[in-house]
């Protein structure tokens, strides 16, 4: 079983994705889990900024990517919703999800 | 006394991170949808987001229209002149284009007592959209105007207007924005201190042309953090001019809380302290204008989160800009990181800057403005300059300190943050390691032409000399100390 998720990039950022601006990507739909009680686990959000990274990222991750989460200056929206209120890293994703990624970094 | 415990033993030391919002997921305004977007640990839903933003954008706007400040009777909105737009392409200037839009300049459909009504009069006659497009600063840089030019197609009823940065450089745009030129052309050496002046009109090898002229003033700076600020204060510079020309009695820059925050941290570290009210919002007595230009950043209150937001959800074109090439580690860009790191772990510090930075007023009156950045310049500067740096193990040059060399040097027509940038010396070495003499941009050149706008007091190269200037005999001469308190003995308390 897998998920498919709906993700665009704006604010300039799509130029590190192949200058593509809408990418629809597939994620399995359990990962594997750390904990011994939980072996596997749907995919979060930080699954799929990690999946990003290393399928899609075509040019200096370090504009997108600092340690597990985006860099900071990225706006992440779930479902035309702020990732911050919806547990940032730790949501779960779901089929159909929609994640926008837009830059802020582009000044006045 | 208790102590605050040791976190690496105790998990309860540690003092919980705060929540990325208050409270409920709901929206805080209208109590019943489920929010959208947080906002400083405020809750917004995107119906309540978009009237907020809009309300945020008012009032850092209308406030200033008007020549007198309103009071307590609210009248009409009425400029004095046109509006001028700075666009960038970047998200703050896109984001304020689309609000004036919509505000100000859009087609109405709820006018009420027809449109001939004074209410429904138009605040500004014209509105005008200006981009300045950098690339030509810098080698293989891409030109964004024809981008640029297309994102504001959109907004018909403002006419855009492209320039480019050498125009800072050309003789003929100084001529067509109502400058009057020099007919000597002046050139400025980075590598002495007091910034010699000479002219070379009669050198043969001179660049004529404005890119090569820009191109060579930028790379001559000494500073990586010199080239990240210039680039800016040419582009102001530029916009001001223009405004001036196209009758425009308010300039609206898109510059974001989070930018001011950095603009406002970055600027006081390079000795701009003096004019940081001026970061937020100014005016600009230009030659020639009977009423001074306000430059107003509308967006100051709303953060680079809440543009970035809006600018999604009304599907607005953000072109992306270049970054200066080498601006790694100057000023300006470790201060963005810092800034923007900051506001995703404590947004409401950034707007802490800015509150705090508003509250600042100097002590001391300007007695004039600068020759290259045209703000308001500290009185005394070069006298504290003196004193505080080693400059020179030369013995010191009072005289020429206290009265400016004009036309031999640019200092003393300075701000300290521009002397600053033009003078200060990088740890790591010069970036530049040809000629060091470069052009001027044209509004300082004309002004060194005018000495009346920006000397303080008649050319004296020596002290204990003598000049006579028309109908006056001015001499230098220094004073011992017994003379000086002799000078003022009848102003002195009398000390047992």
């Amino acid at each position: 079983m897998s998920l498919t998720v709906k993700v665009e990039f704006g604010g300039g950022l799509e130029l590190l994705f192949n200058n593509q601006r809408v990418h629809s990507v597939t994620l399995p739909s359990t990962t594997p889990s750390s904990t011994t009680t939980t072996p596997t686990a749907e995919p979060t959000l930080s699954n799929l900024i990690s999946h990003l990274a290393t399928t899609l990222l075509t040019d200096r991750p370090e504009l997108f990517i600092e340690k597990d989460s985006v860099r900071p200056g990225i706006l992440v929206l779930v479902n035309d919703t702020d990732w911050e209120l919806e547990g940032e890293g730790a949501y779960q994703i779901k089929d159909g999800d929609e994640v926008v990624f837009i830059s802020t970094l582009h000044g006045g | 006394m208790s102590s605050c415990g040791n976190p690496a033993t105790e998990t309860d030391a540690l003092m919980k991170r705060r929540p990325k919002f208050d409270k409920t997921r709901d929206c805080v305004k209208c109590k019943e949808n489920t929010g959208n977007i947080v906002i400083r640990h405020a809750v917004y839903c995107k119906a309540c987001f978009t009237p907020m933003i809009s309300f945020k954008f008012r009032r850092g706007l209308e406030p200033f229209v008007n020549d007198e400040p309103q009071g307590s009777r609210r009248k009409g909105l009425k400029a004095s002149g046109n509006l001028l737009v700075g666009l960038s392409g970047g998200v703050g200037s896109t984001v304020l284009l689309d609000l004036i839009h919509q505000s100000y300049f859009a087609t109405r459909t709820d006018v009420t007592g027809g449109k001939d009504h004074p209410r429904n009069e138009a605040i500004w006659p014209k509105g005008r959209i200006c981009y300045v497009e950098i690339c030509n600063a810098f080698p293989d840089m891409r030109d964004r105007t024809e981008e640029v030019r297309s994102a504001a197609s959109k907004y018909d009823s403002l006419e855009f207007l492209p320039l480019r940065l050498e125009d800072a450089f050309d003789e003929s745009w100084w001529i067509s924005v109502g400058g009057k030129p020099n007919s000597e052309n002046l050139s400025v050496d980075f590598s002495d201190e007091d910034l010699l002046i000479s002219n070379i009109s009669n050198d043969s090898s001179r660049d004529i042309h404005p890119i090569p002229r820009l191109r060579s003033f930028l790379s001559t700076l000494p500073t990586q953090t010199a080239i990240s600020r210039t680039v800016p204060t040419l582009v102001r510079l530029l916009l001001l001019y223009t405004a001036r020309t196209t009758g425009s009695s308010h300039l609206v820059l898109g510059t974001s809380l989070t930018s001011l925050s950095i603009s406002l941290i970055s600027s006081i570290s390079q000795g701009a302290g003096y004019v940081v009210r001026e970061e937020a919002q100014e005016e600009w007595q230009g030659n020639g204008l009977a009423k001074p230009i306000r430059i107003i950043r509308p967006l100051r209150d709303i953060g680079m989160k809440e543009c970035a937001a809006w600018a999604w959800w009304h599907g607005l074109k953000i072109v992306r800009k270049e970054r200066i090439p080498g601006g790694t580690q100057d000023i300006a860009v470790l201060t963005k990181e810092f800034i923007v790191g900051l506001e995703k772990d404590y947004p409401s510090t950034v707007s802490t800057i800015a509150r705090t930075c508003g509250k600042l007023a100097p002590k001391q009156g300007s007695v004039r403005a600068c020759i290259l950045c045209e703000r308001p310049v500290q009185d005394g500067i070069e006298d504290w300059k003196s004193k505080t740096s080693l400059r020179t193990l030369s013995g010191t040059k009072e005289a020429s300190m206290q009265s400016p060399s004009y036309p031999q040097h640019l200092t003393p027509h300075l701000c300290y943050a521009c002397h600053t940038t033009l003078t200060s010396r990088s740890s790591r070495g010069a970036l530049h390691t040809g000629s060091s003499r470069v052009s001027l941009p044209v509004w300082v050149n004309s002004g060194l032409a005018k000495p009346t706008r920006h000397e303080v007091s008649p050319i004296l190269e020596e002290v204990d000399s003598e000049k006579t200037l028309g109908s006056e005999v001015w001499q230098l001469r220094t004073l011992k100390e017994e003379d000086m308190k002799q000078a003022i003995s009848g102003f002195l308390l009398e000390t047992d």
